[in-house]
């Protein structure tokens, strides 16, 4: 979807996203030209067709960026392994930390299989001794499992 | 005024951006994949889980490298019978390590991520609307498990298609036209139906039709070592004796059910051979004209997997 000011025949910017709230995004675009701003309201169906897609809107990063990929793992309440399930189940894990560049692998899995992924290889580590996850022990979770 | 071509870019939403970058990062992870085979039917319930494994397996066997993507999120059946249902996805340096059965083949099922006691379900604004967005969820949900995971150098990515002609239609969208088509179907006038509209609805589009196999063509009995009758064939598509099955295109062979090899299945123990009986020889004919069948073909076309929006 496209803004025009129709005044003056240009394009308009996006400005700002609030993220969604009862279903709804509000959206607000302004004119570069002469700065009148205006706000897209969504209804939940169009809130959820733009998440189905698996998109974000607005700016890569920034408090104002919203949609499908700022959400929680959508599956997380049915994964066994996943912190909502072990909360369900009344376990709390044993804290495992995670270096900075085990952090930016785990970063680019998929939201539905991160938290899976994340208590897995914790898991691995835990059973080993160690208590930092670091590349070192994913290369090794990676070769344990045949990958 | 400016209508909506004139203008570049979308304002800043980058929407259309972010989907394009979707696709080139599908694109990327499968430019080491020779060959994309979907194995659908358009009926459900006529073996292509298991026929998809098996042959698999049966490829697997003669060294070549090889990847199932069970594409039915909402009844995935590969995790269980290829053995990975309690897999760990680990990530890579780049995207996530694939689980892999005993016999090496790489294996993306929702079944290792779901228990089978639990539904597929999407959090949604949209509540009690679901036939309006979950399609496109789905195929976005896809889309990031090819753009996502390490498939890394392969002959052959099979996917594991869900039932329903329409269904399988919009996969050879989304997939594009390297993808091609393997149609499963029983020998029974109701599969052949619903198969002959699959063919119909695929014939209309770009994606090659490899061909069909006859599932179930009769059962295997151990005790007689004779292959009996499941269902009353009419001769008109009697392909176990050669005569024309109505679906024009070609036959690649016809598949006996083993009571031995779906136990297997349940088991979650793919084969690491094909067996040494009339199911595993036919599974093995099967294999083989697949591959002589993506064999013959020139040149794949060319990389579209998804079309480019504007």
């Amino acid at each position: 979807m496209k803004f025009l000011c129709v005044p003056c025949d240009s394009p308009m910017k996006l400005q700002a996203v609030t993220p969604p709230e009862r279903g709804s995004l509000s959206i607000v675009y302004s004119c570069p030209e002469c700065g009148y701003e205006m706000a897209m309201l969504t209804n939940a169906y169009e809130t959820q067709a733009v998440q189905s897609l698996g998109v974000r809107i607005g700016p890569e990063s920034g408090s104002h960026a919203s949609g499908a990929s700022d959400a929680a793992c959508p599956f997380a309440a049915m994964i066994p392994g996943t912190d909502d399930a072990q909360r369900r189940q009344g376990a709390e894990p044993v804290p495992v930390r995670w270096t900075a560049g085990a952090e930016a692998r785990l970063a680019k899995v998929p939201e539905f299989v991160r938290p899976m992924a994340r208590t897995g290889v914790e898991r691995f580590a835990r059973e080993r001794g160690a208590v930092e996850v670091d590349e070192q022990v994913l290369d090794a979770a990676r070769d344990f499992f045949g990958m | 005024m400016k209508r909506y071509q004139d203008i570049v870019g979308d304002g800043g939403s980058r929407v259309l951006e972010q989907v394009a970058e979707q696709r080139t990062r599908i694109t990327d992870g499968l430019a080491g994949v020779r060959h994309l085979v979907a194995v659908g039917s358009g009926k459900g319930g006529v073996g292509k889980s298991t026929l998809t494994l098996h042959l698999a397996g049966a490829l697997r066997a003669r060294g070549l490298r090889i990847a199932i993507l069970d594409a039915d999120f909402n009844g995935p059946s590969q995790a269980r019978m290829a053995g990975v249902e309690r897999a760990l996805f680990v990530p890579g340096t780049d995207r996530v390590a694939l689980p892999r059965t005993r016999n090496g083949i790489a294996v993306f099922s929702m079944g290792s991520l779901i228990p089978e006691s639990e539904a597929l379900e999407f959090q949604s604004t949209a509540h009690g609307e679901s036939h309006t967005w979950r399609a496109t969820r789905e195929f976005a949900l896809l889309g990031e498990i090819l753009g996502s995971f390490e498939w890394g150098a392969l002959d052959l990515l099979m996917f594991d298609l869900p039932p329903g002609a329409e269904r399988t239609v919009q996969y050879a969208d989304f997939l594009g036209p390297r993808t091609s088509f393997l149609l499963v179907t029983i020998p029974s006038e109701v599969a052949r139906g619903v198969v002959a509209r699959s063919v119909a609805a695929l014939s209309n589009g770009p994606n090659r039709l490899l061909g069909y196999v006859e599932n179930m063509s009769g059962y295997y009995c151990r005790d007689c070592d004779a292959i009996k009758p499941l269902f009353v064939s009419p001769e008109s598509f009697d392909t176990a004796r050669g005569l024309p099955s109505g679906l024009e295109i070609p036959c690649l062979g016809t598949v006996p059910f083993d009571p031995e090899l779906a136990r297997h299945c349940d088991r979650g123990l793919p084969l690491a051979e094909p067996a040494d009986t009339p199911g595993g020889r036919a599974l093995e004919h099967v294999a083989q004209h697949l591959l002589d069948s993506l064999e013959s073909t020139t040149e794949p076309p060319d990389e579209v997997p998804l079309r480019p929006l504007r």
